[in-house]
């Protein structure tokens, strides 16, 4: 169980986060939304100790949170990846840390999962698409079965098709591996079908915490209710009610 | 740049193999036959003692390339080791060693190598010593610029969140990198270490007679300037072709890296 | 901007400290007993184990590293370099001789490299690539890769052996003074032609000048508002670089011409283990550099505010 508590992230006189609390149990699902600015991605960054907090604390299972090693899915696959070396390398790269070899048989798996045919990871990063990217790195996410999984804005990159099918494999080996995944996106429509709850973030507070149907059909502030009527007027989200 | 290529392998040749070209025996020394003018026999001369100038030339391109190359390798190591040290290990470590290359900069190099080969007495280990401590702060200031440009990329992010040691991050994502730029300043400092061994040879406290060091011999012949002023010019000329080639090939791997970096 | 000065002066003294730490250490860890080094300068012959004790303990030697280092340093900020181990005498008067031999050897050097880079430049940025922009790198090159020494001794050959035009060695008259200011200045000229050279090559390929030339402004000003600045930063990096070489320049000039200044007084300090004189010369130009250096770092920011930004 993921909780944060209480963390406010200060840079010199601003403040990006406020007081930000909020927990995410195993095998669940939790949405950040908001616009850009917002403090997704220092949000991301203090919970995996990158960025410092100046107050409150994130912990997993009532330890430091590092001590899990949470993975991260990030929003530019291409930069993710060291361009002098192999996928496969850089996608190992969390098993070599914990001094353990690849079970091939998980490896197998999870490539067929991810749709990552064989001859791929031996390619380098500037030699695949960006989805093919974005797959392998889900695949180094995943690869050291991680309790927690962090998504920085997984389908940004990706075109519309591509968006759809990565949104799909990503739900479909949670459910199978039942890691806690925290996915920060500005695509409420992807939120909404995907996630357990969402959590709206606003100006470095969280405006509105709320299961993710709930929150569709009828958000408890105004803020939430611009957000949704904007997605709705996209077509981004379809009307659940 | 091909001529530049092919003037360094002749100078790495000769460092070499330069020792069996020799004729003569470069420490040999023959007073009947002292400072006898470039013949058949003594291509370009003996010096004060009647030793060979061309054969001690000849040695003494081990000495200098050699003990240049040496030390230049060394505070490569050490200087990348620094840098690597401060870009990773957070803000205190940065300003220690920012701190403790700004104080080794602090002296002009030369002056600081005099004071530590004279203070340490005169001979090799001294000089490998004085001029690796006054040498490894220009790769330790690229390595720590280029690290720290380096920790925020996303495949850096991933390998610390991976839980990868801080040597193996180094090894497989920081050196890849630093290599080019490294690779230029070790150019820059390999001739400068020709320079300074040279230099000291020449005040005395830099490799020791009778080994045939281009500094040392250019020190023999400065007092013989006035009758055999030729033998001035050999050790001299092997320096300054030497450094030369050296400093082209780095002006050439520069320009070559600034053109693949705007590809 | 009193933060920021206050922050470089702080790092200056840490510097500082650090350098005279260094410099102590080493001199500490020298071979051989220093008391024994001061007894032998001294008497020039066999001295009894007493008078050595003795000896270590006016030198303030025997109260092991940090109440010796204390014992140097406390002075030294207080501006007393000690007096020479060998003779007893002062060393600041010795030092401030030397140095009115080697700050106009310096300086004149300095001259004689702006004379011969600062045209040399001009004229070759005039047409790039073209003859004379060739010769002129080809001799920045080959200018850079000369030793200081050996040039000397090949004008000393020229001028004074095979011409005997000019007077080589010591420094009697003014004209003592010329070929060692050539040797050094030429070897300043050859890194200044190459920085500037660069530097107004770069600065004429700024994107904005093409559109001040089309809209009619003069080529005068467009070299005194727009170009001119562009090369000042380079030039003033260089110039902090072209301080250190000329200090190590003068050394290397005045062993090969036996003129007296810092350079000899180093050398003869060092070979006779004089160390309050060799400590001397260390800090002297540990300050100076470090001074020279906060003001380079002060001048730069002045004329590129984005360096300020990029620190804070």
């Amino acid at each position: 169980m993921l909780s944060v508590d209480n963390i406010s992230v200060r840079r010199g006189a601003t403040v990006t986060l406020h007081d930000v609390s909020f927990g995410l149990a195993a095998g669940r699902t939790l949405a950040v939304v908001g616009e850009s600015g917002a403090g997704k991605s220092t949000l991301i960054g203090a919970i995996l100790g990158l960025v410092p907090c100046s107050s409150g604390q994130v912990t997993w299972d009532k330890t430091p949170v590092a001590r899990c090693r949470p993975a991260l899915v990030m929003q530019e696959p291409r930069s993710a990846f060291n361009p002098r070396l192999s996928l496969y390398h850089s996608a190992m790269e969390p098993l070599v840390a914990q001094r353990t070899v690849p079970d091939p048989e998980r490896l197998n798996m999870l490539c067929q999962g991810l749709e990552i045919p064989p001859n791929l990871l031996s390619r380098r990063p500037t030699e695949v698409s960006i989805g093919q990217a974005q797959r392998v790195g889900i695949l180094r996410a995943l690869i050291a079965a991680p309790p927690l999984v962090l998504f920085d804005e997984p389908l940004s990159a990706l075109d519309a098709v591509t968006q759809k099918y990565t949104a799909r494999l990503i739900a479909e080996l949670q459910h199978e591996a039942g890691f806690a995944a925290l996915i920060v996106t500005h695509d409420l429509g992807y939120a909404a079908a995907f996630a357990d709850e969402i959590a709206v973030l606003r100006a470095g507070r969280v405006e509105e915490y709320a299961a993710s149907r709930a929150f569709v059909e009828a958000p408890r502030t105004d803020y939430g209710r611009t957000l949704r009527d904007a997605a709705f007027a996209l077509g981004a989200l379809e009307r659940v009610a | 740049m091909r001529s530049v290529i092919v003037l360094v392998t002749v100078f790495v040749l000769l460092a070499l193999v330069g020792p069996w070209l020799a004729p003569h025996d470069p420490t040999q020394i023959n007073i009947p036959n002292r400072l006898s003018p470039p013949n058949a026999e003594w291509l370009l001369g003996t010096d004060a003692l009647g030793r060979d100038i061309l054969s001690r030339l000849l040695h003494g391109a081990r000495w200098s390339l050699g003990l240049a190359f040496l030390i230049s390798v060394i505070g490569l190591a050490i200087g990348t080791v620094i840098g690597l040290v401060a870009a990773q290990g957070g803000k205190i470590a940065d300003w220690i060693v920012m701190r403790t290359t700004d104080t080794f900069l602090a002296f002009p190099d030369l002056v600081a190598a005099v004071v530590i080969a004279g203070v340490l007495g005169a001979g090799t280990g001294s000089l490998i010593f004085a001029l690796t401590i006054t040498g490894w702060m220009r790769y330790a200031r690229v390595a720590r610029g280029i690290g720290l440009s380096l920790l925020n990329r996303g495949y850096v992010v991933q390998a610390r969140l991976a839980g990868l040691s801080p040597v193996a991050i180094a090894r497989w994502h920081y050196l890849p990198s630093l290599l080019p730029s490294l690779t230029v300043v070790w150019t820059g400092m390999f001739a400068r270490a020709i320079l300074s061994i040279s230099a000291l040879g020449f005040l005395g406290f830099g490799v020791q007679p009778p080994m045939p060091e281009w500094g040392t011999m250019l020190l023999d012949a400065r007092i013989h300037m006035r009758s055999t002023p030729l033998q001035m010019i050999w050790p001299g000329l092997a320096v300054v072709t030497c450094v030369l080639a050296i400093n082209l090939t780095g002006d050439a791997l520069r320009d070559s890296l600034a053109e693949a970096d705007q590809r | 901007m009193i933060k920021l000065v206050a922050s470089l002066v702080l790092r200056a003294s840490v510097v500082l400290t650090g350098t005279a730490l260094a410099t102590f250490a080493l001199l500490w860890n020298a071979p051989g007993d220093p008391a024994l080094a001061i007894a032998l300068a001294r008497y020039n012959a066999v001295v009894p184990v007493e008078v050595i004790d003795q000896v270590r303990a006016e030198a303030g030697l025997d109260g092991g590293f940090w109440s010796a280092f204390s014992g140097w340093i406390t002075p030294l900020i207080l501006g007393d370099l000690g007096q020479s181990s060998v003779t007893g005498r002062d060393v600041w008067p010795e030092l401030v001789t030397a140095m009115s031999y080697t700050f106009p050897l310096a300086l004149a050097g300095l001259l004689v490299g702006i004379a011969i880079s600062v045209p040399l430049a001009l004229l070759a940025t005039q047409r790039p690539g073209g003859w004379l922009d060739r010769c002129a790198v080809a001799l920045a090159s080959i200018g850079a890769a000369i030793p200081a020494y050996w040039l000397g001794l090949l004008l000393i050959l020229l001028f004074a052996v095979q011409l005997g035009w000019l007077p080589a060695m010591g420094a009697r008259t003014p004209a003592h003074m010329l070929l060692p200011a050539l040797t050094l200045g030429l070897g300043v000229a050859a890194s200044l032609t190459r920085i500037l050279r660069s530097g107004i090559l770069e600065a004429r390929g700024q994107h904005f000048l093409p559109a001040f030339r089309r809209r009619g402004v003069a080529a005068s000003d467009i070299s005194r508002h727009h170009v001119a600045p562009h090369v000042a930063v380079p030039v003033v990096t260089v110039f902090g670089l072209e301080l250190a070489f000329l200090l190590e320049g003068a050394v290397m000039v005045e062993v090969i011409f036996s003129r007296p200044g810092l350079g000899s007084f180093l050398v003869s300090a060092i070979e006779a283990r004089d160390f309050p004189k060799v400590q001397a010369v260390v800090i002297l130009s540990a300050v100076l550099f470090v001074t020279i250096n906060l003001l380079i770092d002060l001048l730069y920011r002045a004329l590129d505010p984005r360096i300020g930004e990029r620190d804070a």
